[in-house]
């Protein structure tokens, strides 16, 4: 058996134990998830508009994300609403920053790996950096949007008739803390993801200002910076969305 | 609240201005830079001439053009002179650079002839940082201040965990880079939280999340030999590639276990806070209510990390018709093991983040008992 898959049973298995039903489901959507992208992968490789492409795996990802990761609906809901909202606004940021930077394509070792390659596929790069930078930051996203609904609504839960004000207060207090550690998710995913290169800058003893203009570390550089930003915008939109939806409940239940 | 509030827009609208300052400066900034000079395309028309349309073996389309530049250096030996020069680029810009009317770049000049070395993108970095900087100000407030002082910290103790693998010439790396690990989980979570009991109690779940998770990981793969683990497809391999391998998953668990243990523990604290009569079962029963919500989102965080950075690559590959299964194995398999491994984590830590709470509840109540 090859390690890949005795990890993946171990993870089904563990996902099983501690998630009950809603860990399996997680382990299909990130299933799913990952298929995604490899299609998403393949479809571009046939040449397919990437704009195209982009605006339609955004919400079938947030899907897959949100609504198979969560059993609650009203957190599913909610997440998805301010999540969707701000993946358009990121964006639009994504393609003025990508097109400022220029930072698309192969970094320096790109003779090295892409012997026997194409080096003239036919494909715009540039749109390509753009998806990547897109679908990098949209995890976070997501992630931060599910953590501050099913924050507010545990405390909606365990106190039902908690005022909107108290709750908005409440929900700067969690959105405080998600953040901070958003942060660390994507910062030390990219640091995990990118030691190599790291090395090799230092070990070829770039300097600094070769560093912050070179290609691969301005890409690196900017992911995290959307995904920060989208974050950011996410813990205002959210609260905002819970507590007008939970205020149009609260008038439904006042009518019956 | 609202004084509060408008005070925090003043402070990220002064915050955005000195930014854009600093991008301005940035922008024209010449001599900083020791190996490359700084230069400017004169032209306000770039001419760019067709010189091939071409087809490769595998029927990809696409064309070589040519950009006549006119430069004028701004630094160095050659400062104030100017020179004309050529681009050959392809417009799917994969290897090759297109460059734009009125940009700076560097060159590097070798004997009176210039050859252009990347565009100047810096700036757009300095740009960013204000944009994300006001932003956080504006949204959280006071708060920011930490969350930046935190992230400064990390990338500095990163550079010198990096200096410090180079010294040692990569041997001990698992060593080191679980020493980096405990190291910046403290760090991190004292910027963000103080030193209390909330702080401890996450840094526990932390620890506990990511060596037990690591362990477990490296057990299975041992016993498993390790088959099909293509470590020599790894890029930039400057050292040993399996030590890169399991420094890069050390790393990369951190930040998503820490992320999950300060929601776990900081929902249940604010959850004893609105609520003190909870018991202990209601509070482990909210405990994996929030960790089964929070799992899955979570991990496939990394996943989209770890994998959308291999994009680029497995794109080519399919589009020169490789299989699938070739294409996996030679840019994603490495990426999917590292977001396996993290997901055991993620997972592992809603048992370790729910029990450190109990801990601290416990604590809680007996203090409480204490005052009555």
């Amino acid at each position: 058996m090859s390690t890949l898959t005795a990890l993946i049973i171990v993870l089904a298995i563990l996902m099983t134990i501690v998630g009950g039903e809603t860990g399996i489901r997680s382990f299909f959507s990130v299933l799913i998830n990952t298929m995604l992208l490899i299609l998403v992968a393949i479809l571009i490789s046939w040449g397919i508009s990437i704009p195209i492409l982009i605006l339609i795996f955004i919400p079938l990802k947030l899907v897959t994300i949100i609504f198979l990761g969560t059993h609650d609906y009203t957190v599913a809901k909610n997440s998805f609403y301010a999540a969707f909202l701000v993946c358009l606004i990121v964006s639009v940021l994504i393609l003025g920053c990508q097109w400022l930077a220029q930072a698309a394509g192969m970094g320096p070792e790109a003779g090295e790996v892409l012997v026997g390659l194409s080096q003239m596929p036919g494909l715009s790069y540039p749109m390509i950096a753009v998806a990547v930078a897109i679908f990098s930051s949209l995890g976070a996203i997501a992630e931060a949007a599910v953590a501050m609904s099913s924050g507010l609504l545990e405390i909606k839960k365990h106190n039902p008739n908690i005022s909107r004000m108290n709750l908005i207060a409440s929900g700067n207090r969690i959105g405080r803390d998600v953040l901070g550690t958003a942060m660390n998710t994507i910062l030390f995913g990219m640091f995990g993801s990118f030691l190599s290169l790291f090395l090799w800058y230092f070990r070829l003893n770039y300097s600094m200002g070769e560093v912050l203009n070179e290609k691969l570390f301005v890409n690196e550089a900017l992911i995290i910076m959307y995904s920060l930003i989208g974050v950011l915008l996410t813990v205002p939109l959210s609260t905002i969305f819970l507590s007008r939806g939970m205020n149009k409940n609260e008038v439904k239940d006042g009518s019956k | 609240m609202k004084a509060k509030n408008k005070k925090r827009y003043i402070i990220a609208l002064i915050v955005a201005v000195i930014g854009l300052v600093l991008t301005a400066c940035t922008y024209f900034a010449t001599n900083i830079y020791s190996r490359d000079d700084v230069a400017v395309i004169t032209d306000n028309v770039i001419k760019d001439r067709l010189i091939e349309k071409d087809k490769d073996v595998y029927n990809n389309v696409d064309q070589t053009r040519e950009q006549t530049l006119h430069l004028k250096v701004l630094s160095g030996k050659y400062k104030g002179r100017t020179f004309t020069t050529k681009n050959v680029y392809y417009p799917s810009q994969m290897v090759s650079q297109k460059y734009r009317a009125r940009q700076r770049i560097f060159v590097n000049i070798k004997k009176g002839d210039p050859a252009i070395v990347n565009p100047k993108r810096d700036w757009v970095l300095v740009l960013a940082l204000t944009v994300t900087i006001a932003l956080m100000i504006a949204i959280v407030g006071r708060h920011s201040f930490a969350l930046i002082i935190s992230m400064a910290l990390s990338w500095l103790i990163f550079y010198l965990v990096i200096v410090l693998d180079v010294h040692m010439n990569g041997a001990h790396i698992i060593l080191l880079f679980s020493l980096a690990d405990i190291i910046f989980s403290f760090f991190g979570l004292l910027i963000d939280q103080g030193f209390n009991k909330k702080m401890l109690a996450t840094w526990l779940a932390t620890l506990l999340g990511v060596f037990i998770s690591f362990g477990l990981c490296y057990l299975v793969m041992q016993l498993t030999g390790e088959s099909e683990m293509k470590y020599e497809t790894g890029d930039y391999a400057t050292q040993d590639p399996r030590g890169i391998f399991l420094a890069q998953t050390l790393l990369g668990i951190l930040g998503a276990v820490m992320d999950e243990s300060t929601d776990i523990i900081s929902s249940l604290y604010e959850l004893v806070q609105t609520r003190k009569d909870i018991t202990v079962n209601q509070l482990i029963k909210s405990g994996r209510t929030m960790g089964q919500e929070i799992m899955g989102p979570l991990i496939n965080v990394l996943v989209l990390i770890f994998i959308s950075g291999a994009l680029p690559m497995t794109i080519i590959y399919l589009r020169d018709n490789n299989s699938l299964g070739s294409a996996f194995g030679f840019t994603l398999s490495l990426g999917a093991t590292q977001s396996v491994i993290s997901a055991i984590g993620i997972v592992l830590t809603v048992i370790f983040a729910t029990g450190c709470s109990l801990l601290f509840l416990k604590n809680k109540k007996w203090k409480w008992g204490k005052k009555e």
